[in-house]
Order: C-alpha cells, then structure tokens, then sequence
C-alpha cells in the first residue's frame, strides 16, 4: 500500500516503496487476474467458532491421509506393472514380481509400499471417526444436509479404492478375494451380473480384471474422490464450522428465554445474548 | 405482504433463524481459521503422517525374519504372499479388514434362499439409511443428552460393526494341512467307498472348506451350504461337474469360484466324493 507523505520522501522511503511493490507484485499480478490471492486470504482468514476442539481436526487428517495415498500412490505406479501375464524367466506373474521388486530393491521402495498399503487402513480409520464425529455434533443438520450426503460418498469411494487396490499385488489373498467380491457383485438384482462382467472383463479374473482394476483405482475413483473433496471443502467454508454442542459459547445458540418480569421489577427487557452485545464488541474481526 | 403474523415459525424459519445467529457469532467473537484451528489440524496431520511412516517401518522390520525370508508372518503380516494361481489347489479368500464385517455378515445369512440379503440387502439399507439420516432426524437439536434415539443407534451401530468385524477377523480359517487330517475321520463316519478317496483328499485340500462346511470340517463362510450329505441329493456326477466348471451356469447368481482349471480328472474325482457323501452316520 502506498503510503502518502506530508513532506518530500527521502530516498530511503521511495528505495523501500518501491522495494515493496516489487516483492508484492507477482501476488498483485495474480490477484488482479484470478482473485486467487483475496480466496486464500478469506480461506485463512475466516472466523471459526472460538470453542472448537481437537476431535475436529479429524477432517484435515483424513484429508492428510488421502494425500499420503496420492503421493505415494503416483511413485509406486512409477514402478509398478500392471500385467498378469507370466514372466518366462521366473514363471511369476509380472505384477507379482514388480511388488517384489518395489519391496526389496527400489531404493525406500518398501516405506513407499507400505505407506500406501497402511495409509488405506489409517485413511478410512479417519473417515470413520470424521463421521462419528459430525453425527456427535449433530453437524449434519440444516444447512449441512448435502455435505453429510458428500462425505458418505467419500467413504464409498475410499472402501472401493481399498477393494481395487487390493487385487493388485496379484497375490493368492488378493486374487481369491477379488474372485469372491466380484462374485458377490454378481449376485445384485438386474445390474448385478453386468457389473461382475464388466469387473472381470471376461468370464474369469485375469490379466482384464488386473488392468481394469488398475485405471477404476488410480484414475476413475481418484478422479472422484478429488471433485468430491472439493465439493466437500467448499461446503465447509461457505457454511461454517459448528461448535460442539454442549459447549457454553455455542455459536448459534438459542437466546436465553426471557426471565418473568416479576423477578427483577426494575427490568423490562432482557440483555439480548446475541453476538456483538457484550465487551466481545471491542475486539476487531478478522485480520483483514 | 406479511400482514398475517405467524402464530409459531415453521422448522425451516428457525432453522434459518439459528444459522443467521450462528453467521453472526462466528463473525462477531470467532477466531480466525490460521493460525489458531490451523496449528491444531497440523499437529493432528503431522501425527496421521508419523503413524502411517510407524505402521510401515513395523510392517518392514517385523515381518524381515530370518534369513531375509519375505513371506515371513511379522506382527502386521507378511510383506509379499504367494503371487496368485488360478488353478491353486489351496486358498482361503479374506478381504482387507475393513470389508470383515460383510464377510462376516455373509456368514449370518443361509445360501441359497436369503443369501442376497447378506450381499445386496442389508448393506444396501444400510447405505441409504446412512444418506438419508440428516432428513430422518430433521430437528435442530444438537446435545446428545437430547438426542437419545441418535445416541441409541449410534451405540448400536458401532457396537454391531465392532462384533462383525470382530468376528470376521477370527473366523476360523480352514486350513488345507489341518482338514486333510479329517479324511479318515470322513471315510468312517460317511462310509466312503475307496474310489472316493481321492476326491476327498482334493476336497480337503482345494480349498473347498474355505467355505464350505464338511462332517464338521470347514469355515461355512459367504452363506455356503453344508456338503455332508451332499450325495442324498442325488445331483449325478455330470451336474457336480458342470457345476464345478462353472457354478454361476448350472445355479444362477451363486458367488462360488470357478473350479474349471482343476481339469477334467480331478474335478471327476471330486463330483465321485461329492455324490458318495450320503451323511455322516
């Protein structure tokens, strides 16, 4: 911000004026062309009720988790190989073998795999917790009906990535309980059988089934789960956090019923509770 | 317009009412997001990261046994299984533990006749109950001591999840090595004739029992039904082996593998004990 002098600047204050638009003009320039910059002040910036607690940062973990399944996700499909063919050399599935190589010679190959392998489980321990967390807190109620509905989406999606993930290290666990669960798809009513088949993509589980899991796990349901915790965030910050509800300082709390008028004869009305009415009023907002 | 007054504001105005205070508190004596709720969520983040760094590490060095063996059972399983064999002879299907309570729950449910609720129904129910909940219970009320139905299938839910999952996790794995020792114990209380016996080495070893129960034998899991009487059905070795190659074709919708790669002799050889097991006397 310009700053105006009564008096000629010295060349000390035009030097750091000019120092100071420089430094601040790749945000300007961005500001000025996406509006990006006021988006993650107001992001940062925003009030949050003054008595949340630690089960409510719940929801960033699972967000943290799900990055952890991102990041290493891409790696391991550096080096992973989503074939079932057999190698001649060895006669070990393809796929097989490139989980073996991850684990015993790519360099951290094995905290990388393990990572993601135990990230699932940590992932969807979160979402589970998240969940219970927001139904304690009765935070699924109006206006938050629709990012309830987002979040249960969430964790579908999060349980069919463990499904998909499953399946790819080709092992017999995996194999024989990938045969099992798309047999138990099978036996839905009408789209039951069509999905068994497209899950397979031919009468059996084979190099089809390897592939196909491969692009719903680390394409079509990523993709899914991106866009829905978007939509997720987005919700949380137009609609707000709730404080819990059993604190004294709830946000949104009913205004106290109004005393009988007999017991304090000098009162007619009530000190309103509402927000802004009390010595709460001196401090400033924001920081912006 | 409005000249009317209400006697008493519906829900949704309330609800409207308490959401414009609610905007207004958090403007008027909130903090901001950053730092205050930030430096939490990234002290829980930083945690989530070091637990599944921790999970991963134990995974390595626990499951490193001797002699560098990678298949060597640590505290969180083996590193690397057996790579898959369609034509194994030897498996037992068990999803990652977070689908234990489905496994489980196709347990709960009798093969053939209500199978469908433990695969489709009940999840299905449950799913759209678990959707539906912010318009199932659509009061304003938030404190728990106020909500003793939310807390009661709340409890309820968690402790069946918690009993499913349980149970799936220590259900009885039928072994191969362990139920080969039963054929004897079979060929006696069935009275197999000799020429069953090698399909009942196969049927103890292919991983039959995986699901299917046998004289007492077995896991009964996914709603299978028992075989120890299987013969008094008098099914015919042709149907026993049509059905092996290919259960879903000869019995619409059955979740049972394929058993084709067995070959031909082998699957005769089970479809043989199949039909000579008339139950156990």
């Amino acid at each position: 911000m310009a700053t105006t002098y009564r008096r000629t600047p010295t060349k000390a204050e035009l030097r750091r004026q000019r120092m100071e638009e420089l430094v601040n003009y790749p945000l300007d320039w961005l500001e000025e062309r996406s509006g990006l910059v006021g988006g993650v002040r107001y992001f940062l910036f925003r009030n949050v009720p003054s008595d949340v607690n630690w089960m409510q940062t719940l929801g960033s973990a699972a967000l943290t988790a799900f990055l952890v399944q991102a990041i290493t996700g891409v790696i391991l499909a550096m080096y992973y190989t989503p074939s079932a063919s057999t190698d001649p050399a060895t006669g070990k599935p393809v796929a097989w073998e490139s989980i073996v190589n991850i684990t015993d010679h790519v360099t951290m190959g094995w905290l990388v795999r393990g990572m993601h392998k135990w990230g699932a489980s940590v992932f969807i321990i979160l979402m589970f917790l998240h969940m219970g967390r927001v139904f304690l807190f009765g935070a699924y109620k109006y206006p938050r009906e629709l990012n309830w509905i987002v979040g249960v989406l969430i964790l579908v999606m999060g349980m069919m990535e463990g499904f998909t993930g499953y399946l790819l290290p080709w092992d017999q666990t995996a194999y024989w309980a990938s045969v099992v669960g798309i047999n138990l798809n099978g036996t839905a009513p009408f789209l039951g059988p069509w999905l068994a088949q497209f899950l397979r993509g031919g009468q059996e589980i084979g190099g089809e089934t390897l592939t196909r899991f491969y692009s719903l796990h680390m394409l079509v349901i990523p993709a899914a789960i991106i866009g829905l915790i978007t939509l997720h965030l987005y919700l949380v910050i137009r609609l707000g956090v709730t404080s819990p509800p059993w604190s004294k300082e709830a946000a949104g709390m009913e205004p106290e019923e109004e005393e009988p008028v007999t017991a304090r004869p000098g009162l007619t009305r009530p000190v309103p509770r509402t927000a802004g009415g009390t010595a709460m009023q001196a401090e400033p907002g924001g920081r912006d | 317009m409005a000249a009317i007054p209400k006697e008493k504001p519906s829900r949704i105005d309330e609800a409207r009412a308490q959401f414009a205070r609610y905007k207004a508190d958090v403007k008027a004596r909130g903090k901001p997001f950053y730092p205050y709720a930030m430096f939490h969520d990234t002290i829980m983040s930083l945690v989530v990261v070091c637990v599944i760094i921790g999970l991963a590490a134990m995974w390595k060095w626990s499951a490193w046994g001797p002699g560098h063996d990678p298949t060597h059972k640590g505290l969180l399983g083996p590193e690397v299984d057996p790579p898959a064999d369609p034509g194994t002879t030897s498996f037992v299907p068990r999803p990652d533990w977070y689908f234990y309570f489905l496994f489980y729950l196709l347990r709960i449910f009798k093969w053939p006749e209500s199978v469908f609720l433990g695969t489709i129904g009940v999840p299905t129910i449950a799913l759209i109950l678990l959707i539906g909940l912010p318009f199932l219970d659509r009061r304003r009320e938030r404190r728990l001591s106020a909500r003793p139905v939310a807390m009661v299938a709340a409890v309820l839910t968690v402790l069946s999840m918690a009993v499913l999952t349980w149970k799936g996790a220590t259900a009885n794995e039928a072994l191969a090595s362990e139920v080969i020792a039963d054929v004897p114990h079979w060929v006696q209380v069935e009275n197999l004739p000799s020429g069953a016996l090698p399909g009942a080495k196969l049927f103890a070893t292919a991983g039959c029992t995986a699901c299917h129960t046998y004289a007492g034998a077995g896991g009964s899991n996914l709603g299978a039904p028992d075989l120890t009487d299987i013969g008094t059905r008098n099914l015919g070795i042709d149907f026993q082996i049509r059905h092996l190659q290919c259960p879903s074709c000869v019995n619409p919708g059955s979740p049972m593998p394929h058993f084709a790669s067995l070959g031909n002799e082998r699957l005769h050889q089970l479809a043989v004990f199949l039909e000579a097991s008339k139950g156990a006397h």
